[in-house]
């Protein structure tokens, strides 16, 4: 067993606040990597060393693998922690740190290749005898073989550029007649965009559930799995809702998937986190990918399973074996809500400024994973999101309702958050009934909200009651001298 | 931030309040809101909002990725003039009237802040029915 005395992390935000808590309940001490910007953050404050990697442009800071491994290094680090995003799934920097003497908290870089090539994870997953979305990837890209090949797959059907991530050059082909325009229309972006013409095709599933499964490979080699996460409540794939368990699951799918979860993960040797994600259409499932990291939504399987992912992925690099029970028993549900600092009356337009007044409406089964308090700055640099809201109860219609009034107690000042767009997704019947499939906003919210408009007698009773109070000036210290918040938790202003 | 006790309709509800940047920020019945306020407790600047629809203003700061059109283009209402990135997301900047573009103060490229002027439309109906 390896020691640690020090973990750098190499990330922000509430991921980075949440991995010094691990790192503190440990006992190991913890540098934070940040960009020049970040010094106004929760991690900042908590971090016992903090060393600037660079300027706010994450390609100069955050992605930059010789600033985080030399910022690292020079403080002494033994482990990086990449957290989520950024260099997280990066195979080089897991090898620079390993270079560099370190230890990377992740899968090793071999792991990360494999799984990070569309192709090369889709035939691990075909030789550990789990389904792939039926497609073709071949060599033979003549139109012949390409228009036969989608016969072969059916209707809908999508061709995409081979060398771009993302949506980029994705057509979908919903009838034969369409099948030629849309190729040579992927070929033409696929070829102006990445330099190469090359297609592949894929079976499309439009009315799918994601659903991904929590898998942990422990030093001991012991692979574990911790159930599914339902996370089909995205926007323009950007994940918005999750929950756990999938409300769509029974028994004995449940056991397939996790079955077919446990065999991928076991064909790789797999050390540490990962989530093997799935699309669930009609009973039937097939392989997305698998992402080799800490997902953003793992607080909700730490909820049902009772476990700590963080904690046990920084055991797991020091070499100690997990001794979690083989099979977990699920308790309860959870829900997570991403809050984003946005405009939910302008279709999610961001919304950036320094933040004021906070209340996390604390209680029983209420997590909030915050990354930035009152006074610090929200930028356009990174990604919207502030903050993360994870409640637990013993049923999913409790859950919800429980998640609703905590949205509702939640004050968030100075930035405009996506909550009324939560509250209005939590309250949809089809969310409440658990049939939501991957187009449920695109399907039921593709205008924006309306908003509800303060009415000019409230705004007149605000003034006046701001006026009576006294002057305009609000310090943060006099309020919480009169008005004690027993919400606020110590360390949110800390 | 300050706290209240209203009575609403007979209704007892607490409500929040705190100013920032000259606007009021209020949190009353599950609904977060924020408004210029008219008094003398307001800001004191009256910096109103940009309400010309000729105008196409940047609503966030943000980079200009991509410009759609040029001096003298005849655009039509709900075209997409300018798109921007901010917070790794793409938003695409629309006409609300038809007409011809006038000036355009920005490139691709360039970095804008909150409120700045990046494209300006000439109504093709006479300006007076814009006001």
């Amino acid at each position: 067993m390896e020691v640690f005395n020090k973990i750098a992390i190499a990330n922000r935000g509430e991921v980075a606040v949440r991995i010094i808590r691990a790192c503190q309940e440990l006992g190991i001490e913890t540098v934070l990597l940040h960009s020049e910007v970040d010094v106004n953050s929760i991690a900042y404050r908590m971090a016992d060393e903090t060393v600037c990697i660079g300027p706010a442009v994450t390609a100069e800071s955050y992605l930059n693998i010789e600033a985080n491994v030399q910022g690292a290094k020079s403080m002494g680090a033994d482990a990086v922690h990449p957290g989520f995003g950024f260099l997280s799934e990066n195979a080089d920097f897991a090898k620079a740190v390993e270079d560099a003497g370190m230890v990377f908290i992740g899968p090793s870089p071999e792991s990360i290749q494999l799984f990070g090539d569309k192709i090369s994870a889709k035939k691990l997953v075909e030789k550990a005898g789990g389904p792939v979305i039926p497609g073709y990837q071949g060599e033979d890209q003549s139109l012949h073989r390409l228009l036969k090949e989608v016969e072969a797959i059916g209707y809908p059907c999508i061709v995409k550029a081979a060398a771009g991530g993302g949506g980029r050059g994705l057509k979908v082909i919903r009838k034969k007649e369409e099948a030629k325009e849309a190729i040579a229309s992927a070929q033409r972006e696929g070829l102006s965009a990445f330099g190469s013409d090359q297609v592949f095709l894929e079976k499309y599933l439009d009315q799918a559930k994601h659903i991904e499964m929590q898998i942990f490979g422990d030093a001991g080699g012991t692979i574990y799995c911790l159930g599914e996460r339902e996370c089909s409540i995205q926007r323009r794939h950007q994940k918005i809702i999750e929950e756990a368990l999938s409300p769509a699951l029974d028994e004995m799918l449940r056991q397939e998937m996790m079955d077919v979860a446990k065999k991928i993960a076991t064909a790789a040797k797999y050390k540490g986190a990962g989530t093997i994600e799935f699309l669930l259409q009609k009973q039937e499932f097939f392989f997305l990918e698998m992402n080799t990291r800490l997902q953003v939504e793992h607080p909700v399987t730490e909820f049902v399973c009772g476990v700590d992912l963080v904690k046990a992925q920084i055991l797991t690099a020091q070499g100690l074996s997990l001794g979690w029970q083989q099979e977990f028993t699920f308790h309860g549900h959870a829900i997570e809500c991403r809050l984003y600092a946005e405009d939910p009356y302008q279709m999610g337009l961001p919304s950036t400024g320094r933040l004021g007044s906070c209340m996390w409406p604390h209680g029983p089964g209420r997590r909030f994973e915050v990354g930035f308090a009152p006074g610090d700055e929200i930028t356009s640099f990174y990604d919207s999101m502030i903050a993360k809201v994870i409640v637990w109860d013993e049923t999913r219609p409790r859950a919800i309702k429980k998640m609703r009034e905590t949205l509702k107690q939640t004050v968030v000042f100075g930035v405009k958050t996506n909550i009324p767009f939560l509250l209005k997704i939590l309250e949809h019947p089809e969310f409440v009934s658990g049939e939501m499939t991957t187009k449920f906003i695109e399907s039921h919210f593709a205008k924006a909200l309306k908003a509800p408009g303060v009415t000019d007698d409230v705004q007149k009773i605000i003034e006046d009651l701001y006026q009576k109070t006294g002057d305009s000036k609000v310090t943060e210290a006099n309020t919480k001298m009169k008005e004690p918040n027993p919400f606020e938790s110590s360390w949110e202003r800390s | 931030m300050k706290e209240w006790t209203l009575e609403i309709n007979g209704k007892k509800q607490k409500i929040f309040v705190e100013k920032l940047g000259g606007k009021l920020w209020y949190h009353l019945n599950g609904e977060t809101g924020t408004f210029q306020p008219e008094s003398k407790y307001g800001s004191g600047q009256s910096a109103k909002a940009n309400t010309d629809p000729g105008v196409i203003v940047a609503p966030m700061p943000g980079k200009i990725i991509k410009i759609n059109c040029q001096k003298g283009d005849v655009v039509t209402s709900g075209q997409s003039l300018v798109t921007m990135e901010a917070m790794k997301m793409e938003y695409a900047l629309e006409v609300d009237i038809e007409g011809t573009i006038q000036e355009v103060l920005f490139n691709e490229g360039d970095q804008v802040g909150l409120g700045q002027k990046i494209v300006v439309v000439k109504g093709s109906s006479d300006g007076s029915e814009k006001n």
